[in-house]
């Protein structure tokens, strides 16, 4: 395991936002150097997710019908959600809900890996704050594939870091893009 | 050891806050949320380091039965000490507050009772004397 202290988050991503009705959804993509096949495991399995997601599974989320309790993790109370996963196409689609959040993970295979794309529902004061959260959750995801695992980055961990969001609003106000900007910054 | 918070079950967060920040006169201290959890706490002005007043969101049944249970008797899911209740009470009233109990004299204190607006009755406290 590498020195979590050296960690700073990478370049800012762009994430998209939606806004159907009263109803955010939050649009991430991360481009990983590794197939399908191995982001799917690590987006499924619980001994997987438990090194990278703001959650943690009781149970496999690999197969359509599955029964799951997910555990937010990172929060000061306990909070315990159980989901039954709606689809699972390994390795390219996984649908399911955390609390009263849609989760849909879709995989590309694309040339030297795999565009891992995620549509979340979030709470509209809350959009910089799990942009920049899950930016970091997949940074870790990476070091993680790679073989260089960071142990999961999350709630008032991840906020140690700070962070500046910029809009880019298109007319109808409705399809915006988000930028969370880490300035460089050294932990302490 | 310390009681460094105390927690209230509300159906909704935002009106919460909106009810115990504009109404009541507490003070955001928390807010973050980590996915579909949100943690939101606030604190009295006069004890912003003081003890928390969590606003949890109610999504449990059974929490909901107690809940209504509790108002359905009129009891308070909260109680506050302050040391004018007459005072809290018009300043309420102003911000729209709705009482279901006016300042009540009760031995050795005055209490009054109001609507949270999400789901709650909450006690004011003005102690009259130390008993004991």
């Amino acid at each position: 395991m590498i020195d979590r202290a050296q960690y700073t988050p990478g370049p800012a991503n762009v994430a998209q936002v939606r806004k159907d009705g009263e109803k955010w959804t939050l649009i991430l993509v991360k481009e990983l150097r590794h197939p399908p096949e191995k982001v799917w495991q690590a987006i499924t399995d619980p001994a997987h997710l438990r090194q990278w997601a703001p959650f943690d599974a009781d149970g496999n989320l690999a197969a359509a019908g599955a029964t799951v309790k997910l555990t937010t993790v990172g929060v000061p109370a306990s909070h315990i959600t159980q989901t039954t996963v709606k689809r699972a196409d390994a390795p390219n689609l996984l649908e399911y809900t955390w609390g009263d959040f849609n989760m849909r993970w879709e995989l590309e295979a694309v040339a030297g890996g795999t565009r891992l794309t995620l549509w979340t529902n979030i709470a509209q004061p809350f959009i910089a704050m799990g942009a920049a959260g899950w930016h970091i959750c997949f940074d870790v995801l990476d070091h993680l594939l790679g073989g260089r695992p960071l142990g999961r980055i999350v709630g008032p961990e991840a906020m140690k870091f700070p962070r500046s969001s910029s809009w880019d609003c298109q007319s109808d106000g409705l399809h915006r893009h988000l930028a969370i900007l880490f300035p460089p910054f050294r932990r302490n | 050891m310390r009681i460094k918070l105390t927690s209230v079950y509300v159906d909704d967060q935002d009106k919460a806050l909106r009810f115990y920040t504009e109404v009541m006169g507490f003070v955001k201290k928390n807010d973050f949320s980590q996915g579909p959890y949100r943690w939101l706490t606030v604190a009295s002005p006069e004890e912003p380091d003081g003890t928390e007043l969590q606003l949890a969101l109610n999504n449990n049944p059974a929490a909901k039965t107690y809940q209504e249970t509790m108002f359905q008797q009129n009891q308070p899911g909260a109680m506050f000490f302050t040391d004018d209740v007459q005072a809290d009470y018009e300043r309420m009233k102003a911000r729209g507050a709705q009482f279901t109990m006016p300042p009540t004299d009760v031995t050795a204190s005055k209490i009054a009772m109001v609507k949270d607006t999400c789901g709650n009755l909450i006690q004011l406290t003005q102690l009259m004397r130390w008993s004991g």
